[in-house]
Order: C-alpha cells, then structure tokens, then sequence
C-alpha cells in the first residue's frame, strides 16, 4: 500500500485547514453559500436531502484496517451508524451536520484521509482494478501510475474549475475491471513488442444523458509521458469544452462535436509543452520516482509463494463451497486468493455498511489480508492477501458479520446508487426496488440458475449506479412528480463476458414501481426460455435481440398497460 | 501578489458612453481591450506602456505577437467557477515567458488567490465585497504543492531530488 510521507501527511492537514477557514468564513456570513458551495464540494461536501453528503476519497480503492475503523468512528460518533460504498471506490457518509464537518476532516486527516477533489468540476479520485497488484491476468501493476496520477491531479491550480467533473480510470490488467471505457479518461496499461510500459488512451467516455464510449486517442503512449499527456488533454479540455449548458459540459461532448480536430489539438499541446513551455519536460516521470512510489506496492512482508494444494472438501457446506465458487478470485501468488466480502445481502442497500460493520471488516483485513482491504468497483470491499489455508475461517468469520452472501457476479450482486432515499438529485428511489428484486431473487439455486449478470440502478440520468452499463440497466425518472423506472437491456461496462462498452438499449415506455420486480423476472424467464446450453444473459440479449425480451417485459405491466 | 485599488491605479481603461471606442489617443498606462488595442497597435508609440484586457473565451495565442510590446495583460473571470483565465495565464507565463504584469479581473474571490498565483497572475482585482486580509490568509494554507506550477516548474519528485 502507498505509505504516507510526510509531505502528504502535511498536505492533508493543511487541507483541512483551510477548509476550516472556509467553512468559519461560511458560518461567520462572510461567505456567502453560494460562493461556500464550490468550495465545499471540492472537500466532498454536498447538501443532500437530508444533511450534507460527505464522499471521502479512497485513492484507487486501496484502504488499511485503520483507514476502515476511521470509517467506523465516523459513522458511529458523526452519522447515524453507516456509510455507502460507490462505484468510483469511495465512502459516503450521509447524516453528518455541516457546522460539524471541520471536525470530520481533522478525524479523517488523522488517517491519512480526506475529501479533496471527490466532488466539483474537478479532477476526481483516480479509478483502477480492485484486483490490482494481485490478478493473474494483469499485465502491469496500475497502482504506482495511480498514485503518480493522485499527486498530480492534487490540488492541480490549472484544473480545479472544469467545465464539469472529470474522471480517470486506470485498468493494468487483459480484463479491464474499471470500466475505463465509460471514462473522461481511461488509460490501459500495456507492454509493446519491445516490452516497453505505456498507456492506450481513451478519452470522451461518460454516462449521464449522453452515454458515449471512450475514443481511442493514444495506441500506446509511453508511461514516462503519461502527466504531460494528460494536461493536454485536460488543458484543452479546460479552454474548449462547453461551458454555457452543463448537460453538454462534460468532455464527451467536445471530443464528439470536433472529432480529429480535437485530437489534433491535443497531440499539438502536447508538443508544445515538451518543446516550448519553461522546464516542460519537468513533468516526464523519472524512473528513480516511478521506483520510488512502486516501492510502496510491494508483496506486503509474511506473504510468499505456497503450494497450492486448495481444494473444497467433498463434505464442505454447499454455502462454503457456493463462496468459494462467487467470493473467492485466482491470486498471482501460489496459496492465495483475493476475497470479496459482499455487502449486497438482505436488510441493507446495495454497497452500505455499518460502522459495526466497517469494525469486522478491519478486523478480517487484520486477520487474514495483512490488514489492507479495498472498495471494488461494485461496490464490495476485497481482501487481497488471503491464504488459502485460512479462507473455510475466514468464510465462517465473514459469515457472522453479514459479509458471505454467495452471490458476487449474479444478479443480487447489483450497482446501486442511493437514490431518492438520500440524494438530491435523484427522480427515483432505488434501495426499495433494490430490496423487491433482491426479495424476489432470494433463492440462490434460482440465482446460480441465471448465472452471470450486471443489474445496474441510477436514481436519476447521472448515472452514479452505472445503469447504461448494466446488462440489465433500470434507471428512476419523473414524472408528473411520480417516481417511474426505464428499463434498458445489453449495456456492457467493457468487460470480457460484458464485450465491449456500449449503452443498453430501451426497451419501453417506463414502468410503475411496483411493476419493477416483475419486470425483471419476466425479463430472466424470457432469458431461461431463450438461452442456448450454457449462454450468459447477456450473450442471449445480443443473440436473440430485444423483442422477445419487450414482449416479456410489457406483458408484466399493470398499471402502465394503458399507455403502453 | 499585488492588491489592486482601483481608485489608487496608474492603468486606465478606455471607454465611451457606447462602450469601447475605437478612435483613440495613445496615453500612457492604457488598459485596452483586445479589439482597441488592435485597432490602434500599428500607431501605438514604442515604449508608452500599454496594456491589453483579453476575454476569456479568446484563443491566447492572437495574442503572442503582441506580449512584447505590452505592460499588462488582464485576464477576466466573468464567472469565479470559469477556470479558463487560469489556462491563459499559464500558457502566458510557461509558453511565452510574459514578463510582464498578469492581472486578474471581473469576479475574483478570496478562494482563487493560490489558485491565481500558482498559474502566473501576479496582480489582482478583488471584487468589491472581498476581504483583503482573507486573501492574503488564502496564500499561506499550503507549505508546498505536489505538481509543478509557474512559480516552481518542478513537480515535488524533481524537488526532492529523487
């Protein structure tokens, strides 16, 4: 794990600091809210329906035992016992008064954590694979690139008003776990012929109402270049992109009105910044300082190769044998797995955990991972360092704490965002029909039946549940201020069972709420009915197209009938 | 970073009651604006100090040939949360080497002053309700930063020296 210098320790408290100043200047009447607001969402603060939100950055998912029990005297001491998990791996807290967060932020900095960045028109916490420095498939660990990437977007005084938010997604690995196509940016690392390390860059990727697939801008570009190359793009980005409607403000919609002209541009700031700006080469990444921050990501020390000899006993408990099939992922050292803790079960929202919770969890990362622990991007937290001799304990452990519901990757496994329970923003709320399909879905030999599936749910068309990526994607809109839900089918967030990254297609007018559950099952049925031996949902879609599926998915309708 | 009091300051904008004029006298310590500034650039004497207001929604480079014979280059916030200026400024300092004085104007706020330093301006305009003591506590919060900016090029691991 990156470890603190104390530069960043510093950093941190002189960033809670100012926030500080800002905030008595907010409550002291000389900063007027509206001019607060900005300033605030740039530490993660947003005024949300009940009490500000706070999103603390988690840099590229990775978090220490520690870390997590901040996490847990958060929740318990400032909010009401809980916090979410986010698909951009970061935590949420949504209970904490304002007048109070000044304090949260001196909690947080004890912990080396913070808020910066993680809201705003701003570069956002940088992105990568939860399986990051473990996978077997991985070709280049992203996590020291990541942390190069966190230091330099930190507080970056060219770029901290955007015309709209802005996200990185770093993925090293053959699978691409990060979703970088659905990025303003997204970087894969690759070696070439040469075995040299660089990046291909995609830019222009983003939801919202817009979906639109990242362009490939770089093939290969190599990793040294990687800082220049982006304050390129996000330079042009800055002065070019759309800033008098903030529906059309996001970097996609530049990138699709210039087309080559934009990645002309972008090529010829590059090379003016290396040609002609003072020291402009100052920003090319030595290989002593990319050694320098690998050093932090190292095989932590106690963990060395074993025999692998795991194998599930004959008479294991069908639940054990079910997590090790879903929970437990291939590890690129011999005797361990990385472990997926998941916190989509009965009784809580998709992705939340309690502060007794974030405790068991930071207890197990103890146990069992060398106390480091992530947030994936579905919204589960992984345990990367687990032996396989300690994972039947670590099963029974998990079980007591709510964490071992078999069943990441299916369809109970779903993205969620918090929806109208909480967020502001939100047409729809998205824990109840969260919680119907996770009711109606509640046998597991039903849910190993259907097999491989992304159920993806945004409240509202910004899309923090990723609904366009979703196999099955459900997205709460308004109308006539009554909540309604669009149902699209075949979206892919760039995955190999997914293919490559494309928004899910509509498939009807919107249904009521409680139409939802049905919906989606008739939605499954037609999949069972039409499936090929052994074909995935999503195979089946893209096979046999939508209206058998809208068919399904209209006979369901009741109180939407008519206007079907 | 120079405060400036704009009842107390040597450079003047010109204005007629129709807005800018394009029939001008050159004087000293003009603060024009792009387009009287071009109007008049080819009978501007050598060395009567000039300066040039330059909209943000402008392409800085039109403005490169001319650096040479300015004083000043204002860069505007029509809006606080517009971050182009702070691009200008940069490719100003960076790509130009402007010398010269860069000023910020329209809405500038207490919370842009380290942002406004660390891209090359040097002179501001608070906007009227805007607490001088404030700004100048703005400026001190951080001891270092991680990237490079116009006043230090260096990213921190080039300072280090690792």
């Amino acid at each position: 794990m990156y470890q603190y210098t104390s530069f960043d320790r510093q950093f941190v408290k002189q960033r809670a600091a100012q926030y500080r100043d800002q905030l008595e200047r907010n409550l002291a009447g000389t900063l007027g809210d509206d001019e607060f607001r900005p300033l605030r969402l740039q530490n993660g603060w947003y005024v949300q329906r009940h009490a500000p939100m706070l999103r603390v950055a988690v840099p590229y998912g990775d978090l220490t035992s520690r870390q997590m029990r901040t996490f847990a005297k958060i929740a318990r001491e400032y909010d009401r016992g809980y916090a979410h998990l986010t698909t951009r791996q970061n935590v949420q807290f949504n209970w904490i008064p304002l007048d109070r967060s000044a304090d949260v932020m001196d909690v947080l900095a004890e912990a080396d954590l913070h808020g910066i960045q993680t809201s705003g028109n701003c570069i956002r916490n940088t992105t990568t694979d939860c399986f990051a420095g473990i996978a077997p498939d991985e070709i280049v660990d992203p996590r020291p690139y990541c942390e190069v990437l966190r230091q330099w977007s930190t507080l970056h005084p060219e770029f901290a008003f955007l015309p709209r938010k802005f996200k990185i997604a770093v993925s090293g690995a053959a699978e691409d776990r990060a979703a970088t196509a659905w990025h303003d940016i997204g970087l894969h690392l690759l070696k070439n012929d040469a075995g040299e390390v660089g990046f291909k860059v995609l830019v222009g990727g983003g939801m919202g109402r817009t979906p639109v697939v990242g362009t490939v801008i770089r093939e290969f570009l190599p990793w040294q270049q990687i800082l220049v190359f982006i304050e390129a793009i996000v330079r042009v980005y800055n002065r070019h992109g759309r800033r008098d409607n903030m529906y059309k403000a996001r970097i996609k919609i530049l990138v699709k009105a210039e087309g080559p002209k934009f990645i002309a541009d972008v090529e010829e700031e590059f090379k003016n910044i290396l040609e002609h700006d003072v020291d402009g080469a100052a920003h090319l990444i030595p290989q002593a300082e990319l050694d320098r921050v690998a050093r932090s990501f190292v095989v932590p020390q106690g963990v060395a190769p074993l025999v692998s000899q795991f194998h599930v006993p004959a008479d294991a408990p069908v639940a054990f044998k079910r997590w090790v099939e879903r929970n437990v992922h291939p590890h690129k050292v011999s005797g361990y797995r990385a472990v997926t803790l998941s916190l989509k079960r009965a009784g809580q929202a998709p992705g939340d955990a309690t502060d007794t919770q974030f405790e068991q969890a930071a207890d197990l990362a103890d146990r069992f991972s060398h106390g480091e622990i992530r947030v994936s991007h579905d919204q589960n937290l992984v345990l990367p360092w687990v032996r396989e001799d300690e994972l039947f304990a670590l099963w029974e452990a998990a079980k007591s704490s709510s964490f071992a519901s078999p069943n990441i990757g299916l369809l109970t496994d779903m993205i969620n965002c918090p929806g109208g329970d909480f967020c502001a923003l939100a047409n729809a709320r998205s824990i109840p029909i969260a919680a119907a399909i996770a009711d109606r879905f509640a046998d597991l030999d039903e849910l190993y039946d259907i097999g491989d599936i992304d159920l993806h749910m945004s409240g509202c068309i910004n899309s923090c549940g990723h609904h366009h990526s979703g196999h099955i994607g459900i997205l709460g809109v308004d109308k006539d201020g009554k909540e309604w839900y669009q149902i699209s089918l075949g979206g892919s967030d760039g995955s190999r069972i997914s293919g490559d990254a494309t928004p899910g297609k509509v498939i009807g007018p919107s249904f009521a709420a409680d139409e939802v559950p049905d919906v989606i099952e008739a939605v499954i049925e037609t999949y069972r009915h039409q499936r090929a031996a052994n074909e995935l949902f999503i195979d089946t879609v893209k096979r046999v197209g939508l209206d058998a599926f809208k068919s399904a998915a209209n006979a369901a309708r009741r109180s939407t009938a008519k206007a079907a | 970073m120079k405060f400036i009091d704009t009842h107390h300051d040597q450079w003047h904008t010109i204005t007629g009651e129709d807005g800018p004029v394009v029939t001008l006298t050159p004087t000293a310590y003009s603060l024009l604006t792009f387009a009287q500034w071009h109007a008049i650039r080819a009978q501007w004497p050598q060395h009567l100090p000039v300066g040039v207001s330059f909209g943000n929604d402008e392409e800085i480079e039109s403005l490169e040939e001319d650096l040479p014979r300015l004083s000043l280059v204002a860069l505007h916030f029509p809006k606080w949360v517009d971050g182009r200026a702070y691009s200008q400024a940069r490719i100003l300092r960076s790509r130009y080497r402007f010398p010269g004085e860069v000023r910020a104007t329209g809405e500038v706020l207490v919370d842009m002053m380290a942002l406004l330093k660390r891209t090359g301006f040097d002179a501001v305009v608070l906007r009227a309700d805007q607490d001088r003591a404030a700004a100048e506590r703005a400026l001190t919060f951080f001891a270092g930063h991680y990237q490079g900016d116009v006043e230090d090029n260096r990213p921190i691991f080039a300072r280090s020296g690792t």
